[in-house]
């Protein structure tokens, strides 16, 4: 089942992308426009005559002077239609006089053009929008006009009818202006701003976009549907079965549009960048050869708007506009240099709170290291070995005279690792240090350790502890064991007893009774140790207590202290780490040597 | 590792399963915690518990702890015997309500 959703899911995400469904979706927009952003009747009137003069135009059989007659009609088109021609930017040869003489020296193309350009330029009045200067507008359009031009040699098109396109693509922008002049006062950041991202403010502020709309309205006014492919797709590219010659007046529009961003928007870099990479991807066109059209663009533009009776201000130069790119460059790699330094900045905080942290973990360690018998403490007969997997450790041993010949001994272990079983672990041995000078009854003394412990004892911590007495006179242990491995009693070659715990850890309940284990060492010695020794890696497999008995035999020739270390450096890896805490304490017969 | 909870005869069964060490005993702590706090009956089934370390008896002995100090039931059942042989060797039985399964939990209740 999961299987068939997943094919359906593919096949609906395929038939999406397929330029059909890029048309359907594309009625399915013109819909939405219609009923949600934009409907036909909020369109501005259409300029009847200039549009059936347009039509009259496309009539291949059409008689100039029946033509002539359709543009005298209109006086003011007139007028403009004369003084456009004569203009020095569309260079005609001759002077133009009368319109049947345009007529003729235009053709119906380049009449039909003119016309266009004229009657979309007065279709909205420039006070139709109040608060909005529509000649910065026409600025920006004159640019993609110019640029649209530009393309016409490497596109294989007429320059005019490039230019006518350039000028009207985004006439779905004024539009949306004149719809909603309340979103006026985004127009900076419309006129800033890439064409992509133009769109994606658009679609913000009107809920349509620009192409969309002009789409709408060049079919609503019935403009020629090249120009309406051009005004409707030069954001998404020409659907595939568009005639050719739309097609490339699609993508000389797309080409144009990033042309003009290139003097307009705040990112000059990118926009260069893309319009050249749009350039030699639609019309192979090579860097140099982008950078030259450019040039152009900023040096055409006054003679357009003076032929086509349009302000516009003065014009950056192409120059100008690569020294502000290359500036913004220079301040990104500035702030790539600040970003650096910070980066290197946290990064010796970082290494500082390292420090202080080892440092820290140092004093720690060596607070808990005091806890335990140190060198200066040594007593024959009773010798221990605490190794820590980390800084600090959960594990620990302890031994002072309580009389004459009796030692009082524990080893423990706190559940859990790190600095929480640490601060338990140095709670337990101060406990065990403090009472246990005054309590020689370990049984006892475990009790009102375990009472103290599970007063405060948080998140479960337990631990784990073996304590015991030697009379080393007699040799007689008593030991009591709370929860902790089982004591060893061994001999030089065998285990003597075991002594497992008789009660639970401490810290768990606070009524918890400890009974004593009395016996004698009878020459033998007791070991104590945390599970951290069992569980070490000794090649492919774990020592245990068969594999401690081996190593106590193998050393037993060794002093009590060199043992313990024999026995450890056993377990260690070869780099002298530990993967557990590990502690080992051993207690020898030491009145078996001749005092008793 | 998250660890399943059902409920079965108006228990909260939190089921622990493989092992149970530093790496997972949080989960399993903040599982049987949660548990608690909803419920007044909570039992731990362990029996495909492989391995149980020291942080993962704290994350039962803490259970047992807020049970005991909130009046709720809170035991184990079905305790592999890994797991049974590290809680036998602490003397943790002694501490813990130990059942052989639900059923006995129940029956041993009436």
């Amino acid at each position: 089942m999961a299987l068939d959703r997943l094919a359906r899911a593919v096949t609906v995400t395929a038939i999406c992308s397929t330029p059909y469904f890029r048309m359907f979706n594309r009625q399915l927009m013109e819909e939405t426009v219609f009923t949600d952003a934009v409907r036909p009747s909020d369109l501005p009137a259409p300029p009847k005559d200039a549009i059936r003069i347009v039509r009259a135009c496309s009539i291949a059989a059409i008689d100039s002077r029946d033509l002539a007659g359709l543009v005298a009609n209109d006086p003011v088109l007139t007028a403009e239609l004369l003084r456009v021609t004569n203009s020095a930017y569309f260079g005609f040869v001759s002077q133009v006089k009368s319109v049947a003489r345009a007529v003729t020296v235009l053709g119906n193309r380049a009449l039909r053009n003119l016309v266009l350009c004229i009657a979309m330029r007065d279709a909205l009045r420039k006070d139709a929008i109040p608060g909005f200067d529509i000649d910065a507008y026409w600025e920006d359009a004159l640019r993609r006009a110019v640029s649209a031009r530009s393309l016409a040699g490497l596109a294989g098109l007429d320059g005019d009818e490039c230019f006518t396109v350039g000028l009207l693509q985004d006439f779905g922008l004024l539009v949306l202006l004149h719809l909603m002049p309340e979103q006026v006062e985004h127009w900076g950041a419309l006129a800033t701003a890439t064409p992509e991202q133009r769109r994606e403010l658009e679609i913000e502020l009107f809920h349509t976009t620009h192409d969309e709309v002009g789409l709408t309205l060049a079919r609503s006014w019935d403009l020629p549907a090249d120009l309406a492919m051009a005004m409707g797709y030069h954001h998404d590219g020409p659907p595939e079965d568009v005639e050719p010659q739309a097609e490339v007046l699609c993508r000389v529009a797309i080409c144009a549009d990033w042309m003009a961003a290139v003097y307009r928007c705040s990112d000059k870099r990118f926009a260069i960048q893309h319009a050249r990479t749009l350039l030699a991807e639609n019309f192979n066109a090579s860097g140099e050869q982008t950078d030259y059209l450019l040039q152009q663009v900023s040096e055409s533009v006054a003679d357009a708007a003076t032929a086509m009776g349009l302000r516009v201000g003065e014009q950056i130069s192409f120059d100008a506009v690569l020294r502000e790119a290359n500036l913004r460059l220079a301040e990104e790699n500035l702030s790539y240099q600040e970003l650096n330094w910070r980066l290197e900045k946290a990064l010796a905080e970082r290494d500082h709170i390292a420090a202080e942290l080892r440092y820290e973990l140092e004093l720690a360690r060596e607070v808990q290291k005091s806890l335990l018998p140190g060198s200066d403490n040594s007593m024959p007969g009773i010798a221990g070995l605490n190794l820590s997997a980390k800084a600090v450790s959960g594990d620990f041993y302890d031994y002072f005279a309580v009389s004459e010949g009796r030692i009082a001994f524990c080893l423990a272990d706190v559940s859990g690792k790190g600095m929480h079983a640490a601060l338990l672990m140095a709670k337990a041995a101060s406990l065990f240090r403090c009472l246990g000078k005054g309590v020689h009854d370990p049984g006892k003394l475990l009790g009102m350790l375990n009472r103290e412990i599970a007063e405060t004892a948080i998140r479960g911590m337990f631990v784990t502890m073996l304590a015991g007495v030697i009379d080393q006179v007699s040799g007689r242990v008593t030991l009591a064991n709370a929860g902790h491995l089982p004591a060893v009693h061994m001999g030089c070659a065998a285990v003597i007893a075991e002594y497992p715990a008789n009660g639970p850890p401490l810290g768990i309940t606070a009524d918890c009774k400890y009974s004593n284990e009395t016996f004698e060492l009878l020459g033998g010695c007791l070991y104590l140790f945390t599970d951290g020794l069992l569980e070490a890696r000794v090649g492919d497999h774990r020592l245990e207590q068969a594999g401690l008995v081996r190593l106590v035999k193998e050393n037993a020739h060794l002093q009590i202290a060199e043992r313990a270390r024999a026995i450890a450096g056993a377990v260690r890896t070869a780099d002298g780490v530990v993967e557990d805490d590990l502690t080992l304490l051993i207690i020898e017969d030491t009145g078996a040597y001749g005092k008793r | 590792m998250t660890f399943p909870i059902e409920n079965k005869q108006g228990f909260s069964i939190v089921s622990l399963k493989g092992e149970v060490d530093l790496n997972n005993s949080p989960e399993a702590r903040k599982v049987i915690l949660n548990c608690l706090k909803k419920d007044k009956h909570v039992m731990v089934e362990m029996s495909a518990v492989d391995y149980i370390d020291s942080s993962g008896v704290a994350s039962l002995v803490e259970g047992f702890q807020y049970a005991r100090s909130n009046d709720l039931d809170f035991g184990l059942i079905g305790v592999s015997d890994a797991a049974m042989n590290v809680l036998r060797l602490a003397r943790l039985d002694q501490v813990f309500h130990i059942y052989a399964s639900l059923e006995d939990c129940v029956n041993r209740a009436s």
